[in-house]
């Protein structure tokens, strides 16, 4: 262990540095796989989409990167702690410090494991629409001025909340409707995200409890591995409890819902835009089947 | 476990990353392209998206009648004989088993209205009939794997004179067990919305929720824990069948997908002794044959509970449970599942031959 503030500032330096040159190097490297992968991969993200071996090298960089920041984290901490002499300052250094640390990790949980945005969940997960998935069509909801021969009617810019009148009254009703059910996603996004920061601020102070006893004895981990494991141990025990408390559940499900309405006006709105082109629609090709169910049955009767 | 904080190891630790990541990713991309399914199979009856396969035989006859595993919609049933040494297939047909699957294929947008009657009492049925007629028997054993094990259970319910034995595989039955977080999750669904919405709902979407049950470890542990493995090229490989499996999900049918959640996971019909499919009541009391109950004790996905309910709910005065000590995945896959399950389940199908 460190044992004065000089030899500890030194090693965190170089260690600080050589972190910056491993990061430079992944990146060299996953350039370098990205460029030279043309095989098919499967990746977690890629395999439902068939990704080539670049999403692969990507992937795999994001949660190794996730795993260093996380890591880095902790053991900047656990350093900084390891240098105080009184053992019960030091576990106190080490519990206290875990709390400042929350808002980091849930973003970087956000951001490196779970895709965009910053939003809790599994926010960017591919064609996810529900468990907190990426709200397709909420950047610019898809319709909302781009139809064709539909931004053009007077006042439709901005009366959302106004009554539905007049020749663009039903038009107007769906874009009121999908704005309604945007903000619902936004307002259930939001709910979502703030359970997950408390999983995360609990996840945390739980490490500490369970590290704080070894850094009282003067034991400490051996390795930034072990630390990042002990996080995840701590994790999952925290969001196990959590995941089936009402709230968390009732924030899932909300987004859920909320999701569906979203995508099911969005659906609606481009089928009115198909239709003023005479394009088939999913809702023709629905009835399409209904039919041929009816006509299978009908003939499987007649069969006996 | 405790150690000393060494500022040398760190930094040693630190440095090796880079040749772990590089020799990892590698491995990776030569393991992209790695094929599974093993044993050699051929396509017996066609139907819509389903196949049915029978296994050939590479061992004598055991003389058992033939063992028509029914796979659940959600995963692709090639886990069943993912690679030589890891088939449950294999070692059922090493042991002399005639064996036969359901190949439901990937649901598309035509199967939005495909329901629980249309795959349990049609495609189930009339691939049942291709078996049957084959070895002119009428009755022959079912082996149901997780959904694949409740859509057997319903089948054998309905139509008990065509399952001589019955064999459930980490197979739901009670599905608001309060150790059950899926489930937990499932009630304030509003899996008509949900279906409206997509039509067919992605395995995307399946997918999503199955890794929100362990999502630091899922989302981000695993693929740390793949710099270790590095230049284990075998290792690599099986990592990526497995991996690939986990994410090749079928879509699911749009009536199908919102009747199982509603019925099983939402109103617990099964359990309950309400659920009817095709206007026909499913009374777990109608199953008399031999039942074997295998489930795993560490199962997150279908936990022990979910499945010991059976018991219960049976009929039959010949009902066995067998737990063993492997997860969800682990109960196809894992070592003692390999070296345990298929002489288990042989031994118990030989017991009640005559």
């Amino acid at each position: 262990m460190a044992s004065d503030s000089d030899a500890t500032d030194d090693w965190a330096a170089a260690m600080q540095k050589a972190q910056a040159d491993l990061l430079r190097q992944w990146s060299e490297i996953g350039q370098a796989a990205m460029r030279a992968g043309a095989a098919p991969a499967t990746p977690p993200a890629a395999a439902a989409t068939g990704a080539p071996a670049e999403a692969l090298a990507r992937q795999f960089m994001q949660q190794c990167e996730q795993y260093l920041g996380v890591s880095r984290s902790l053991w900047d901490l656990l350093t900084r702690a390891a240098a105080v002499v009184d053992p019960e300052q030091r576990a106190r250094v080490f519990t206290e410090g875990v709390g400042t640390l929350q808002q980091q990790f849930a973003q970087l949980w956000a951001a490196g494991s779970l895709g965009t945005s910053g939003a809790a969940g599994l926010a960017g997960w591919p064609g996810a629409g529900v468990f907190g998935a990426g709200l397709p069509g909420m950047g610019g909801y898809p319709g909302v001025g781009g139809i064709p021969g539909m931004s053009g009617f007077p006042g439709m810019g901005g009366v959302f909340g106004a009554p539905a009148l007049g020749p663009a009254r039903e038009q107007q009703e769906s874009f009121q409707r999908l704005a309604q059910l945007g903000m619902r996603c936004a307002q259930a996004q939001m709910q979502v995200g703030a359970q997950w920061n408390d999983i995360i601020g609990k996840a945390l102070r739980e490490l500490g409890e369970r590290l704080g006893p070894r850094l009282r004895s003067g034991a400490t981990p051996a390795s930034m591995k072990e630390v990042y494991e002990l996080w995840v141990d701590s994790a999952e025990n925290v969001y196990a409890q959590a995941a089936r408390a009402g709230a968390f559940v009732q924030a899932q499900a909300e987004l859920t819902n909320a999701t569906s309405l979203l995508r099911s006006a969005q659906r609606e709105l481009l089928e009115e835009w198909s239709r003023q082109f005479d394009l088939p629609t999913r809702s023709e090709l629905n009835s399409i089947h209904q039919q041929l169910r009816e006509l299978k049955a009908a003939l499987a009767g007649t069969r006996g | 476990m405790a150690g000393t904080q060494s500022p040398a190891g760190v930094l040693e630790e630190l440095a090796e990353i880079p040749l772990k990541f590089a020799a990892t990713l590698r491995s990776l991309q030569a393991a992209a392209d790695v094929n599974y399914g093993y044993s050699e199979k051929d396509a017996v009856y066609r139907e819509d998206k389903l196949t049915l396969y029978r296994y050939r035989p590479i061992a004598e006859s055991a003389g058992l009648p033939p063992v028509l595993i029914v796979y659940a919609l959600v995963n692709r049933p090639y886990m069943m004989d993912l690679q030589r040494d890891r088939s449950l297939i294999r070692r059922l047909l090493e042991l002399g088993v005639d064996v036969y699957l359901i190949d439901w294929g990937y649901a598309d947008g035509a199967d939005r209205y495909t329901d629980l009657n249309d795959y349990i009492n049609g495609y189930l049925h009339r691939c049942l009939d291709v078996v049957l007629r084959k070895h002119q028997i009428p009755s022959t054993t079912l082996l149901g794997v997780c959904q694949g094990g409740t859509f057997s259970l319903c089948y054998a319910a309905l139509h008990p004179e065509r399952v001589h034995n019955l064999v459930t595989m980490v197979t739901p039955v009670d599905f608001k067990t309060p150790d059950n977080l899926l489930s937990r999750w499932a009630q304030s669904i509003d899996v008509d919305a949900l279906v409206a919405a997509h039509g067919v709902v992605p395995g995307d979407v399946l997918n999503a929720a199955y890794v929100s049950l362990l999502p630091f470890r899922l989302l981000q542990q695993k693929y740390v824990n793949l710099l270790d493995a590095g230049s284990d090229q075998a290792q690599m490989d099986n990592f990526m069948r497995m991996e690939k499996w986990i994410f090749d999900s079928p879509a699911q049918a749009g009536a199908a997908f919102a009747q199982f959640t509603r019925w099983f996971f939402q109103e617990n019909r099964l359990l309950k002794g309400t659920l009817e499919i095709g206007g026909r009541k499913v009374d777990l009391k109608n199953i008399s044959q031999p039942v074997l109950n295998i489930y795993g004790k560490q199962d997150h996905l279908v936990p022990p509970s979910a499945s010991t309910a059976l018991e219960a709910l049976v009929g039959t005065m010949d009902y066995l449970a067998l737990g063993l000590d492997v997860g969800h995945i682990g109960m196809y896959v894992s070592g003692r599942s390999q070296r345990e399950l298929p002489k288990a389940i042989t031994h118990w199908l030989t017991r009640r031959k005559s």
